[in-house]
Protein backbone atom coordinates (compact mmCIF):
# COMPACT_ATOMS: atom_id res chain seq x y z
CA UNK A 1 0.00 0.00 0.00
CA UNK A 2 1.27 3.45 -0.89
CA UNK A 3 1.97 5.68 2.02
CA UNK A 4 -1.03 7.64 3.20
CA UNK A 5 0.63 11.03 3.15
CA UNK A 6 2.00 10.68 -0.36
CA UNK A 7 -1.35 9.72 -1.85
CA UNK A 8 -3.18 12.43 0.10
CA UNK A 9 -0.59 15.00 -0.99
CA UNK A 10 -0.81 13.93 -4.62
CA UNK A 11 -4.61 14.18 -4.64
CA UNK A 12 -4.60 17.48 -2.74
CA UNK A 13 -2.08 18.93 -5.17
CA UNK A 14 -4.40 18.01 -8.02
CA UNK A 15 -7.21 20.02 -6.37
CA UNK A 16 -4.96 23.02 -5.98
CA UNK A 17 -3.59 22.84 -9.53
CA UNK A 18 -7.09 22.75 -10.92
CA UNK A 19 -8.10 25.73 -8.78
CA UNK A 20 -5.11 27.87 -9.77
CA UNK A 21 -5.73 27.20 -13.47
CA UNK A 22 -9.24 28.63 -13.25
CA UNK A 23 -8.53 32.35 -13.08
CA UNK A 24 -12.19 33.38 -12.79
CA UNK A 25 -12.66 31.06 -9.83
CA UNK A 26 -9.65 32.58 -8.06
CA UNK A 27 -10.81 36.15 -8.65
CA UNK A 28 -14.47 35.45 -7.90
CA UNK A 29 -13.88 33.69 -4.62
CA UNK A 30 -11.70 36.50 -3.28
CA UNK A 31 -13.70 39.42 -4.68
CA UNK A 32 -17.15 38.26 -3.58
CA UNK A 33 -16.54 38.17 0.19
CA UNK A 34 -14.52 41.38 -0.06
CA UNK A 35 -17.47 43.21 -1.63
CA UNK A 36 -19.81 41.58 0.87
CA UNK A 37 -17.67 42.85 3.71
CA UNK A 38 -17.24 46.39 2.37
CA UNK A 39 -20.89 46.92 1.49
CA UNK A 40 -22.38 45.42 4.66
CA UNK A 41 -19.68 47.06 6.72
CA UNK A 42 -20.45 50.47 5.26
CA UNK A 43 -24.21 49.97 5.49
CA UNK A 44 -24.33 48.89 9.12
CA UNK A 45 -21.61 51.25 10.30
CA UNK A 46 -24.12 53.78 11.71
CA UNK A 47 -26.51 51.40 13.45
CA UNK A 48 -24.01 48.98 15.01
CA UNK A 49 -23.76 49.88 18.71
CA UNK A 50 -23.79 46.71 20.84
CA UNK A 51 -23.29 47.15 24.60
CA UNK A 52 -19.64 46.87 25.60
CA UNK A 53 -18.33 47.21 22.04
CA UNK A 54 -18.43 50.96 21.64
CA UNK A 55 -14.92 51.10 20.21
CA UNK A 56 -15.50 48.46 17.55
CA UNK A 57 -16.69 49.51 14.09
CA UNK A 58 -18.96 47.13 12.24
CA UNK A 59 -16.30 46.72 9.57
CA UNK A 60 -13.98 45.43 12.26
CA UNK A 61 -16.62 43.30 13.97
CA UNK A 62 -17.61 41.68 10.72
CA UNK A 63 -14.01 41.09 9.56
CA UNK A 64 -13.45 37.68 11.25
CA UNK A 65 -17.02 36.79 10.25
CA UNK A 66 -16.11 37.26 6.60
CA UNK A 67 -12.96 35.22 7.11
CA UNK A 68 -15.09 32.47 8.56
CA UNK A 69 -17.44 32.74 5.62
CA UNK A 70 -14.54 32.43 3.21
CA UNK A 71 -13.12 29.40 4.98
CA UNK A 72 -16.52 27.78 5.27
CA UNK A 73 -17.81 28.30 1.79
CA UNK A 74 -14.56 27.95 -0.11
CA UNK A 75 -13.69 24.68 1.60
CA UNK A 76 -17.17 23.26 1.21
CA UNK A 77 -17.47 24.32 -2.42
CA UNK A 78 -14.08 22.84 -3.19
CA UNK A 79 -14.82 19.53 -1.56
CA UNK A 80 -18.11 19.06 -3.37
CA UNK A 81 -16.11 18.75 -6.58
CA UNK A 82 -16.21 15.09 -5.56
CA UNK A 83 -19.55 15.07 -7.42
CA UNK A 84 -17.80 16.21 -10.61
CA UNK A 85 -15.01 13.71 -10.04
CA UNK A 86 -17.52 10.90 -9.88
CA UNK A 87 -19.34 12.19 -12.95
CA UNK A 88 -16.20 12.63 -15.00
CA UNK A 89 -14.94 9.17 -14.11
CA UNK A 90 -11.83 10.27 -12.24
CA UNK A 91 -13.11 9.02 -8.88
CA UNK A 92 -13.61 5.40 -9.96
CA UNK A 93 -9.94 5.20 -10.91
CA UNK A 94 -8.97 6.37 -7.44
CA UNK A 95 -11.37 3.98 -5.74
CA UNK A 96 -9.93 0.89 -7.44
CA UNK A 97 -6.36 1.93 -6.60
CA UNK A 98 -4.62 0.22 -3.69
CA UNK A 99 -4.84 3.25 -1.42
CA UNK A 100 -6.28 3.71 2.05
CA UNK A 101 -9.76 5.18 2.01
CA UNK A 102 -8.63 7.81 4.49
CA UNK A 103 -6.08 9.02 1.91
CA UNK A 104 -8.92 9.57 -0.58
CA UNK A 105 -10.83 11.69 1.96
CA UNK A 106 -7.73 13.57 3.10
CA UNK A 107 -6.69 14.32 -0.47
CA UNK A 108 -9.95 16.09 -1.16
CA UNK A 109 -10.24 17.72 2.28
CA UNK A 110 -6.67 19.04 2.45
CA UNK A 111 -6.85 20.27 -1.15
CA UNK A 112 -10.07 22.14 -0.37
CA UNK A 113 -8.60 23.53 2.86
CA UNK A 114 -5.50 24.76 1.06
CA UNK A 115 -7.63 26.53 -1.54
CA UNK A 116 -9.76 28.17 1.16
CA UNK A 117 -6.70 29.21 3.15
CA UNK A 118 -5.03 30.92 0.21
CA UNK A 119 -8.14 33.01 -0.37
CA UNK A 120 -8.57 33.86 3.28
CA UNK A 121 -4.91 34.76 3.70
CA UNK A 122 -5.19 37.27 0.88
CA UNK A 123 -8.08 38.79 2.79
CA UNK A 124 -5.95 38.84 5.96
CA UNK A 125 -3.84 41.54 4.31
CA UNK A 126 -6.67 43.98 5.13
CA UNK A 127 -6.07 43.64 8.88
CA UNK A 128 -3.63 46.57 9.26
CA UNK A 129 -6.15 48.94 7.64
CA UNK A 130 -8.55 48.16 10.48
CA UNK A 131 -5.89 48.91 13.04
CA UNK A 132 -5.58 45.22 13.90
CA UNK A 133 -2.06 43.97 14.39
CA UNK A 134 -1.09 40.35 14.48
CA UNK A 135 2.04 39.27 16.27
CA UNK A 136 3.87 36.15 15.08
CA UNK A 137 2.28 33.98 17.76
CA UNK A 138 -1.20 35.26 16.97
CA UNK A 139 -0.65 34.69 13.26
CA UNK A 140 0.23 31.06 13.97
CA UNK A 141 -2.92 30.74 16.10
CA UNK A 142 -4.96 32.28 13.29
CA UNK A 143 -3.50 29.88 10.71
CA UNK A 144 -4.24 26.94 12.99
CA UNK A 145 -7.83 28.17 13.33
CA UNK A 146 -8.15 28.42 9.52
CA UNK A 147 -6.69 24.94 9.10
CA UNK A 148 -9.02 23.30 11.64
CA UNK A 149 -12.07 25.11 10.30
CA UNK A 150 -11.15 24.21 6.74
CA UNK A 151 -10.64 20.53 7.54
CA UNK A 152 -13.85 20.24 9.55
CA UNK A 153 -16.08 21.91 7.01
CA UNK A 154 -14.56 20.52 3.85
CA UNK A 155 -14.98 17.08 5.42
CA UNK A 156 -18.62 18.01 6.09
CA UNK A 157 -18.96 19.04 2.44
CA UNK A 158 -17.39 15.75 1.38
CA UNK A 159 -19.76 13.80 3.57
CA UNK A 160 -22.84 15.61 2.25
CA UNK A 161 -21.73 15.45 -1.37
CA UNK A 162 -20.61 11.81 -1.45
CA UNK A 163 -24.01 10.32 -2.20
CA UNK A 164 -25.29 13.18 -4.36
CA UNK A 165 -25.68 12.97 -8.10
CA UNK A 166 -25.70 16.65 -8.98
CA UNK A 167 -24.30 19.83 -7.51
CA UNK A 168 -27.70 21.53 -7.67
CA UNK A 169 -28.99 19.32 -4.83
CA UNK A 170 -25.99 20.46 -2.86
CA UNK A 171 -26.78 24.14 -3.34
CA UNK A 172 -30.22 23.56 -1.83
CA UNK A 173 -28.69 21.94 1.27
CA UNK A 174 -26.27 24.80 1.44
CA UNK A 175 -28.93 27.52 1.53
CA UNK A 176 -31.24 25.92 4.10
CA UNK A 177 -28.60 24.39 6.34
CA UNK A 178 -25.17 25.94 6.11
CA UNK A 179 -26.10 29.57 5.51
CA UNK A 180 -28.25 29.71 8.69
CA UNK A 181 -25.45 28.07 10.68
CA UNK A 182 -23.14 30.84 9.57
CA UNK A 183 -25.69 33.56 10.34
CA UNK A 184 -26.30 32.10 13.80
CA UNK A 185 -22.60 31.88 14.58
CA UNK A 186 -22.13 35.47 15.65
CA UNK A 187 -20.44 36.35 12.38
CA UNK A 188 -23.06 38.95 11.46
CA UNK A 189 -24.14 40.15 14.92
CA UNK A 190 -23.00 39.52 18.51
CA UNK A 191 -24.53 36.64 20.43
CA UNK A 192 -25.28 38.85 23.45
CA UNK A 193 -28.52 40.50 22.33
CA UNK A 194 -30.59 37.53 21.16
CA UNK A 195 -33.31 35.50 22.91
CA UNK A 196 -32.11 32.66 25.16
CA UNK A 197 -33.45 29.91 22.92
CA UNK A 198 -31.53 31.21 19.96
CA UNK A 199 -28.44 31.50 22.09
CA UNK A 200 -28.54 27.76 22.82
CA UNK A 201 -28.67 27.09 19.11
CA UNK A 202 -25.72 29.39 18.61
CA UNK A 203 -23.62 27.61 21.21
CA UNK A 204 -24.43 24.15 19.89
CA UNK A 205 -23.42 25.35 16.45
CA UNK A 206 -19.88 24.24 15.50
CA UNK A 207 -19.60 27.30 13.25
CA UNK A 208 -19.84 29.60 16.32
CA UNK A 209 -16.83 27.90 17.86
CA UNK A 210 -14.87 28.20 14.65
CA UNK A 211 -15.64 31.93 14.68
CA UNK A 212 -14.38 32.27 18.27
CA UNK A 213 -11.00 30.74 17.47
CA UNK A 214 -10.67 32.85 14.32
CA UNK A 215 -11.60 36.12 16.04
CA UNK A 216 -9.59 35.65 19.24
CA UNK A 217 -6.01 35.89 17.82
CA UNK A 218 -6.73 39.47 16.65
CA UNK A 219 -7.28 40.59 20.24
CA UNK A 220 -4.93 38.47 22.36
CA UNK A 221 -1.60 36.67 22.20
CA UNK A 222 -1.13 32.89 22.42
CA UNK A 223 -0.34 32.92 26.15
CA UNK A 224 -3.55 34.68 27.09
CA UNK A 225 -5.61 32.52 24.76
CA UNK A 226 -4.23 29.19 25.87
CA UNK A 227 -5.12 30.10 29.44
CA UNK A 228 -8.67 31.09 28.54
CA UNK A 229 -11.18 28.30 29.17
CA UNK A 230 -13.81 29.52 26.72
CA UNK A 231 -11.19 29.72 23.94
CA UNK A 232 -9.96 26.22 24.81
CA UNK A 233 -13.51 24.90 24.76
CA UNK A 234 -14.08 26.32 21.26
CA UNK A 235 -10.74 24.94 20.11
CA UNK A 236 -11.66 21.50 21.45
CA UNK A 237 -15.09 21.62 19.78
CA UNK A 238 -13.53 22.59 16.44
CA UNK A 239 -10.98 19.78 16.64
CA UNK A 240 -13.64 17.26 17.64
CA UNK A 241 -15.82 18.44 14.76
CA UNK A 242 -12.98 17.94 12.27
CA UNK A 243 -12.20 14.46 13.60
CA UNK A 244 -15.87 13.49 13.56
CA UNK A 245 -16.46 14.65 9.98
CA UNK A 246 -13.25 13.00 8.74
CA UNK A 247 -14.17 9.74 10.44
CA UNK A 248 -17.69 9.74 9.04
CA UNK A 249 -16.41 10.56 5.55
CA UNK A 250 -13.94 7.71 5.68
CA UNK A 251 -16.63 5.29 6.81
CA UNK A 252 -18.80 6.51 3.94
CA UNK A 253 -16.08 5.86 1.34
CA UNK A 254 -15.31 2.49 2.89
CA UNK A 255 -18.90 1.38 2.53
CA UNK A 256 -19.53 -0.42 -0.75
CA UNK A 257 -22.98 -0.57 -2.27
CA UNK A 258 -24.31 -4.03 -1.42
CA UNK A 259 -26.86 -6.25 -3.11
CA UNK A 260 -29.81 -7.26 -0.94
CA UNK A 261 -30.52 -10.80 0.22
CA UNK A 262 -33.24 -12.86 -1.39
CA UNK B 1 -6.78 -16.39 -11.56
CA UNK B 2 -10.37 -15.16 -11.26
CA UNK B 3 -12.80 -17.65 -9.72
CA UNK B 4 -16.40 -16.57 -9.45
CA UNK B 5 -18.55 -18.96 -7.44
CA UNK B 6 -22.38 -18.87 -7.44
CA UNK B 7 -22.48 -15.11 -7.45
CA UNK B 8 -25.86 -13.45 -6.99
CA UNK B 9 -26.56 -9.74 -6.94
CA UNK B 10 -30.00 -8.34 -6.24
CA UNK B 11 -30.72 -4.63 -6.47
CA UNK B 12 -33.07 -3.45 -3.76
CA UNK B 13 -36.54 -2.54 -4.98
CA UNK B 14 -38.45 0.60 -4.14
CA UNK B 15 -42.18 1.23 -3.79
CA UNK B 16 -42.56 1.44 -7.55
CA UNK B 17 -40.07 -1.18 -8.72
CA UNK B 18 -39.64 -4.70 -7.32
CA UNK B 19 -36.21 -5.98 -6.30
CA UNK B 20 -34.33 -7.15 -9.36
CA UNK B 21 -31.69 -9.86 -9.70
CA UNK B 22 -28.92 -8.55 -11.93
CA UNK B 23 -26.79 -11.68 -11.49
CA UNK B 24 -28.13 -15.05 -10.46
CA UNK B 25 -25.92 -17.92 -9.28
CA UNK B 26 -23.18 -17.19 -11.79
CA UNK B 27 -19.98 -19.24 -11.72
CA UNK B 28 -16.98 -18.61 -13.95
CA UNK B 29 -13.35 -19.61 -13.78
CA UNK B 30 -10.70 -17.66 -15.66
CA UNK B 31 -7.23 -19.20 -15.83
CA UNK B 32 -3.92 -17.48 -15.37
CA UNK B 33 -2.82 -15.68 -18.53
CA UNK B 34 -6.14 -16.10 -20.31
CA UNK B 35 -7.76 -13.42 -22.47
CA UNK B 36 -11.51 -13.59 -21.94
CA UNK B 37 -14.26 -11.49 -23.46
CA UNK B 38 -17.47 -11.12 -21.52
CA UNK B 39 -20.46 -10.32 -23.62
CA UNK B 40 -24.20 -10.04 -23.34
CA UNK B 41 -27.13 -7.88 -24.39
CA UNK B 42 -27.89 -4.63 -22.57
CA UNK B 43 -29.18 -5.33 -19.09
CA UNK B 44 -27.58 -8.79 -18.97
CA UNK B 45 -25.71 -8.01 -15.75
CA UNK B 46 -22.28 -7.42 -17.33
CA UNK B 47 -21.84 -4.01 -15.80
CA UNK B 48 -22.94 -5.19 -12.38
CA UNK B 49 -20.48 -8.08 -12.59
CA UNK B 50 -17.77 -5.65 -13.63
CA UNK B 51 -18.49 -3.34 -10.69
CA UNK B 52 -18.30 -6.29 -8.31
CA UNK B 53 -15.06 -7.57 -9.84
CA UNK B 54 -13.30 -4.25 -9.51
CA UNK B 55 -14.40 -4.05 -5.90
CA UNK B 56 -16.88 -1.16 -6.15
CA UNK B 57 -19.91 -3.19 -5.10
CA UNK B 58 -20.64 -6.15 -2.86
CA UNK B 59 -22.92 -8.95 -4.09
CA UNK B 60 -25.92 -10.42 -2.29
CA UNK B 61 -24.18 -13.78 -2.04
CA UNK B 62 -21.42 -15.88 -3.55
CA UNK B 63 -17.67 -15.50 -3.58
CA UNK B 64 -14.96 -14.20 -5.88
CA UNK B 65 -11.27 -15.05 -5.57
CA UNK B 66 -8.78 -12.99 -7.54
CA UNK B 67 -5.14 -14.07 -7.67
CA UNK B 68 -5.71 -16.23 -4.60
CA UNK B 69 -7.30 -13.47 -2.50
CA UNK B 70 -10.89 -13.21 -1.39
CA UNK B 71 -12.13 -10.10 -3.17
CA UNK B 72 -14.66 -9.20 -0.49
CA UNK B 73 -12.53 -9.89 2.59
CA UNK B 74 -9.21 -8.56 1.24
CA UNK B 75 -10.06 -5.88 -1.33
CA UNK B 76 -6.79 -4.03 -0.68
CA UNK B 77 -4.73 -7.09 -1.69
CA UNK B 78 -6.69 -7.51 -4.90
CA UNK B 79 -6.39 -3.81 -5.78
CA UNK B 80 -2.61 -4.17 -5.77
CA UNK B 81 -2.53 -6.75 -8.56
CA UNK B 82 -5.41 -5.47 -10.63
CA UNK B 83 -5.67 -2.78 -13.28
CA UNK B 84 -9.04 -1.43 -14.39
CA UNK B 85 -9.96 0.39 -17.59
CA UNK B 86 -13.42 1.92 -17.29
CA UNK B 87 -15.89 2.72 -20.00
CA UNK B 88 -15.71 6.41 -19.14
CA UNK B 89 -11.98 7.10 -18.82
CA UNK B 90 -10.79 7.67 -15.26
CA UNK B 91 -8.61 10.63 -16.10
CA UNK B 92 -8.73 14.29 -15.13
CA UNK B 93 -9.36 16.10 -18.40
CA UNK B 94 -8.16 19.41 -17.01
CA UNK B 95 -4.69 18.05 -16.32
CA UNK B 96 -1.98 17.13 -18.79
CA UNK B 97 -1.20 13.56 -19.83
CA UNK B 98 1.99 13.63 -17.75
CA UNK B 99 0.16 14.94 -14.67
CA UNK B 100 -2.44 12.21 -14.95
CA UNK B 101 0.25 9.57 -15.18
CA UNK B 102 2.07 11.08 -12.19
CA UNK B 103 -1.07 10.96 -10.02
CA UNK B 104 -1.66 7.37 -11.06
CA UNK B 105 1.92 6.51 -10.14
CA UNK B 106 1.43 8.09 -6.72
CA UNK B 107 -1.70 6.03 -6.18
CA UNK B 108 0.24 2.86 -6.92
CA UNK B 109 3.36 3.82 -4.99
CA UNK B 110 5.59 4.24 -8.03
CA UNK B 111 8.17 6.97 -7.68
CA UNK B 112 11.51 8.32 -8.78
CA UNK B 113 13.45 6.41 -11.40
CA UNK B 114 11.03 3.46 -11.29
CA UNK B 115 8.20 5.85 -12.19
CA UNK B 116 10.07 7.45 -15.07
CA UNK B 117 11.09 4.07 -16.46
CA UNK B 118 7.62 2.52 -16.31
CA UNK B 119 6.03 5.69 -17.60
CA UNK B 120 8.31 5.77 -20.63
CA UNK B 121 7.70 2.09 -21.28
CA UNK B 122 3.93 2.46 -20.98
CA UNK B 123 3.89 5.55 -23.19
CA UNK B 124 5.99 3.60 -25.70
CA UNK B 125 2.98 1.33 -26.23
CA UNK B 126 0.88 4.30 -27.27
CA UNK B 127 1.06 7.29 -29.60
CA UNK B 128 1.36 9.69 -26.69
CA UNK B 129 5.14 10.06 -26.80
CA UNK B 130 5.24 13.78 -27.63
CA UNK B 131 2.01 14.71 -25.92
CA UNK B 132 2.86 14.43 -22.24
CA UNK B 133 2.42 18.18 -21.73
CA UNK B 134 -0.93 18.37 -23.49
CA UNK B 135 -4.12 18.55 -21.48
CA UNK B 136 -6.26 15.45 -21.87
CA UNK B 137 -9.28 17.53 -22.94
CA UNK B 138 -7.39 18.61 -26.07
CA UNK B 139 -6.80 15.01 -27.19
CA UNK B 140 -9.00 13.00 -29.55
CA UNK B 141 -11.17 10.21 -28.16
CA UNK B 142 -8.72 7.56 -29.31
CA UNK B 143 -5.73 9.25 -27.73
CA UNK B 144 -7.64 9.87 -24.49
CA UNK B 145 -8.31 6.13 -24.35
CA UNK B 146 -4.61 5.52 -24.80
CA UNK B 147 -3.92 7.67 -21.74
CA UNK B 148 -6.12 5.28 -19.81
CA UNK B 149 -4.26 2.29 -21.21
CA UNK B 150 -0.85 3.84 -20.53
CA UNK B 151 -1.93 4.55 -16.96
CA UNK B 152 -2.88 0.96 -16.34
CA UNK B 153 0.19 -0.49 -18.05
CA UNK B 154 2.53 1.63 -15.98
CA UNK B 155 1.72 -0.32 -12.85
CA UNK B 156 2.16 -3.70 -14.58
CA UNK B 157 -0.96 -5.43 -13.24
CA UNK B 158 -1.27 -9.22 -13.26
CA UNK B 159 -4.95 -8.90 -13.99
CA UNK B 160 -6.52 -6.36 -16.28
CA UNK B 161 -10.25 -5.63 -16.35
CA UNK B 162 -11.62 -3.56 -19.21
CA UNK B 163 -15.20 -2.33 -19.57
CA UNK B 164 -16.07 -1.79 -23.24
CA UNK B 165 -12.81 0.04 -23.78
CA UNK B 166 -13.33 0.56 -27.51
CA UNK B 167 -16.68 2.37 -27.20
CA UNK B 168 -16.61 5.55 -29.23
CA UNK B 169 -13.44 4.74 -31.13
CA UNK B 170 -13.21 4.80 -34.90
CA UNK B 171 -12.30 1.46 -36.56
CA UNK B 172 -8.61 2.33 -36.94
CA UNK B 173 -8.18 3.47 -33.34
CA UNK B 174 -10.11 0.41 -32.20
CA UNK B 175 -7.82 -1.91 -34.12
CA UNK B 176 -4.69 -0.19 -32.82
CA UNK B 177 -5.95 -0.33 -29.26
CA UNK B 178 -6.74 -4.03 -29.50
CA UNK B 179 -3.49 -4.87 -31.26
CA UNK B 180 -1.51 -3.17 -28.48
CA UNK B 181 -3.61 -4.94 -25.87
CA UNK B 182 -3.12 -8.39 -27.39
CA UNK B 183 0.61 -7.94 -27.85
CA UNK B 184 0.99 -6.79 -24.29
CA UNK B 185 -1.13 -9.53 -22.88
CA UNK B 186 1.05 -12.14 -24.57
CA UNK B 187 4.30 -10.47 -23.64
CA UNK B 188 3.45 -9.96 -19.98
CA UNK B 189 1.27 -13.02 -19.52
CA UNK B 190 -1.52 -10.86 -18.10
CA UNK B 191 -4.94 -12.25 -17.38
CA UNK B 192 -7.41 -10.06 -19.24
CA UNK B 193 -11.17 -9.85 -18.83
CA UNK B 194 -12.85 -7.42 -21.19
CA UNK B 195 -16.53 -6.72 -21.70
CA UNK B 196 -17.48 -6.00 -25.27
CA UNK B 197 -20.38 -5.81 -27.67
CA UNK B 198 -18.22 -5.93 -30.76
CA UNK B 199 -17.65 -9.47 -31.89
CA UNK B 200 -14.94 -8.74 -34.36
CA UNK B 201 -12.92 -8.15 -31.19
CA UNK B 202 -13.58 -11.64 -29.90
CA UNK B 203 -12.18 -13.78 -32.69
CA UNK B 204 -8.62 -14.03 -31.44
CA UNK B 205 -9.23 -14.28 -27.70
CA UNK B 206 -8.92 -17.45 -25.64
CA UNK B 207 -12.50 -17.74 -24.47
CA UNK B 208 -15.77 -15.89 -24.78
CA UNK B 209 -18.39 -15.77 -22.04
CA UNK B 210 -21.95 -14.84 -22.98
CA UNK B 211 -24.40 -13.66 -20.33
CA UNK B 212 -28.09 -12.99 -20.41
CA UNK B 213 -30.42 -11.99 -17.58
CA UNK B 214 -27.70 -12.50 -15.04
CA UNK B 215 -26.86 -16.05 -16.08
CA UNK B 216 -23.92 -17.47 -17.95
CA UNK B 217 -25.24 -18.99 -21.19
CA UNK B 218 -22.00 -20.03 -22.82
CA UNK B 219 -18.30 -19.95 -22.01
CA UNK B 220 -15.94 -21.48 -24.55
CA UNK B 221 -13.33 -20.83 -27.22
CA UNK B 222 -14.51 -18.83 -30.24
CA UNK B 223 -14.07 -21.94 -32.43
CA UNK B 224 -16.18 -24.15 -30.20
CA UNK B 225 -18.88 -21.50 -30.00
CA UNK B 226 -19.06 -21.16 -33.76
CA UNK B 227 -19.28 -24.94 -34.11
CA UNK B 228 -22.44 -24.79 -31.96
CA UNK B 229 -24.48 -23.42 -34.86
CA UNK B 230 -23.40 -25.68 -37.70
CA UNK B 231 -20.94 -24.65 -40.33
CA UNK B 232 -23.05 -22.51 -42.62
CA UNK B 233 -26.42 -20.87 -42.59
CA UNK B 234 -28.96 -19.48 -44.98
CA UNK B 235 -30.27 -16.03 -44.10
CA UNK B 236 -33.42 -14.64 -45.73
CA UNK B 237 -34.93 -11.17 -45.59
CA UNK B 238 -38.58 -11.49 -46.55
CA UNK B 239 -41.49 -9.14 -47.16
CA UNK B 240 -43.45 -11.00 -44.47
CA UNK B 241 -40.94 -12.57 -42.12
CA UNK B 242 -43.29 -14.59 -39.92
CA UNK B 243 -45.42 -15.69 -42.87
CA UNK B 244 -42.49 -17.04 -44.84
CA UNK B 245 -41.01 -18.77 -41.79
CA UNK B 246 -44.35 -20.50 -41.19
CA UNK B 247 -44.56 -21.70 -44.78
CA UNK B 248 -40.95 -22.94 -44.80
CA UNK B 249 -41.74 -24.97 -41.70
CA UNK B 250 -45.05 -26.33 -43.01
CA UNK B 251 -44.26 -26.84 -46.71
CA UNK B 252 -40.61 -27.84 -46.59
CA UNK B 253 -40.20 -29.14 -43.03
CA UNK B 254 -37.28 -26.84 -42.37
CA UNK B 255 -36.16 -25.90 -38.83
CA UNK B 256 -36.13 -22.15 -39.35
CA UNK B 257 -35.86 -19.45 -36.72
CA UNK B 258 -36.94 -15.86 -36.86
CA UNK B 259 -34.41 -13.50 -35.40
CA UNK B 260 -35.28 -9.84 -35.71
CA UNK B 261 -36.28 -9.30 -39.33
CA UNK B 262 -34.35 -12.33 -40.56
CA UNK B 263 -35.41 -15.90 -41.25
CA UNK B 264 -32.49 -18.21 -40.50
CA UNK B 265 -31.63 -21.80 -41.28
CA UNK B 266 -28.78 -22.31 -38.88
CA UNK B 267 -27.93 -26.00 -38.80
CA UNK B 268 -26.96 -26.53 -42.39
CA UNK B 269 -24.14 -28.92 -43.32
CA UNK B 270 -21.37 -27.74 -45.63
CA UNK B 271 -22.33 -28.05 -49.28
CA UNK B 272 -26.06 -28.34 -48.60
CA UNK B 273 -26.67 -24.64 -48.39
CA UNK B 274 -26.51 -23.82 -52.07
CA UNK B 275 -29.04 -26.46 -53.27
CA UNK B 276 -31.28 -25.49 -50.36
CA UNK B 277 -31.04 -21.83 -51.29
CA UNK B 278 -32.01 -22.68 -54.87
CA UNK B 279 -35.02 -24.71 -53.76
CA UNK B 280 -36.26 -21.95 -51.51
CA UNK B 281 -35.69 -19.31 -54.16
CA UNK B 282 -37.59 -21.29 -56.82
CA UNK B 283 -40.57 -21.73 -54.61
CA UNK B 284 -40.86 -18.37 -52.81
CA UNK B 285 -39.09 -15.90 -55.09
CA UNK B 286 -41.83 -13.18 -54.94
CA UNK B 287 -41.76 -13.15 -51.10
CA UNK B 288 -37.99 -12.83 -50.76
CA UNK B 289 -36.09 -9.55 -50.65
CA UNK B 290 -32.61 -11.02 -50.18
CA UNK B 291 -31.23 -14.48 -49.52
CA UNK B 292 -27.66 -15.41 -48.70
CA UNK B 293 -25.31 -18.07 -47.37
CA UNK B 294 -23.32 -17.00 -44.38
CA UNK B 295 -20.39 -18.43 -42.45
CA UNK B 296 -21.33 -18.10 -38.81
CA UNK B 297 -19.40 -15.47 -36.92
CA UNK B 298 -19.38 -14.82 -33.21
CA UNK B 299 -22.17 -12.31 -33.57
CA UNK B 300 -24.33 -15.12 -34.95
CA UNK B 301 -23.40 -17.25 -31.96
CA UNK B 302 -24.40 -14.37 -29.75
CA UNK B 303 -27.77 -14.01 -31.46
CA UNK B 304 -28.27 -17.78 -31.39
CA UNK B 305 -27.46 -18.14 -27.70
CA UNK B 306 -29.13 -15.06 -26.33
CA UNK B 307 -32.40 -15.37 -28.25
CA UNK B 308 -33.07 -19.02 -27.35
CA UNK B 309 -35.70 -18.32 -24.74
CA UNK B 310 -37.52 -15.23 -25.86
CA UNK B 311 -38.31 -12.99 -22.90
CA UNK B 312 -41.97 -12.16 -22.25
CA UNK B 313 -41.89 -8.54 -23.33
CA UNK B 314 -40.38 -9.50 -26.72
CA UNK B 315 -43.18 -12.03 -27.24
CA UNK B 316 -45.91 -9.49 -26.70
CA UNK B 317 -44.15 -7.14 -29.08
CA UNK B 318 -44.07 -9.80 -31.77
CA UNK B 319 -47.75 -10.58 -31.25
CA UNK B 320 -48.62 -6.96 -31.68
CA UNK B 321 -46.59 -6.75 -34.84
CA UNK B 322 -48.28 -9.73 -36.48
CA UNK B 323 -51.69 -8.42 -35.36
CA UNK B 324 -51.42 -5.17 -37.29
Amino acid sequence: MSSLSRVAYSLARREFTRFIRQKQRVIGTVAQPLLFWLFLGAGFAGSFRPAGMENVTYLEYFYPGVMLMMMLFASIFSSITIIEDRDAGFLQGVLVAPVSRLAIVLGKVLGATAIAMVQTLIFTLAAPFLGLHLGFGSLVMLLAAFLLTGIGFSALGFLLAWGMKTTSAFHAVMMVFLMPLWMLSGALFPLGNVPAAMKVVMLANPVSHALIIIRAPFYAGPQTLLADSSYLLSLAVTIAWAVLCLGLSMARVEKREKGVAL
Amino acid sequence: MITIDTLTHIYPGSRKTPARAAISALSLDIKDGEFVILSGPNGSGKSTLFRILCGLALPSSGSVRVGGFDLFAQPAKVREIMGVVFQSPAVDKHLSVGENLAIHADLYGLRGAAFTASRDEAVGWTDLGDRLDQKVETLSGGLARQVELAKVLMTNPRILLLDEPTTGLDPVSRRNFLAALHKLQKQRGMTVLMTSHVFSEADDVDRVAIMREGKLLAFDTPQALKAMIGTEMVVIHAKDTEGLAGRLRADMGLAVRVIGDEVRLEETENGESLPLLERILNRYRPDILTISIKQPGLDDVFVHVTSKAVPDHALTLDLKRTGT
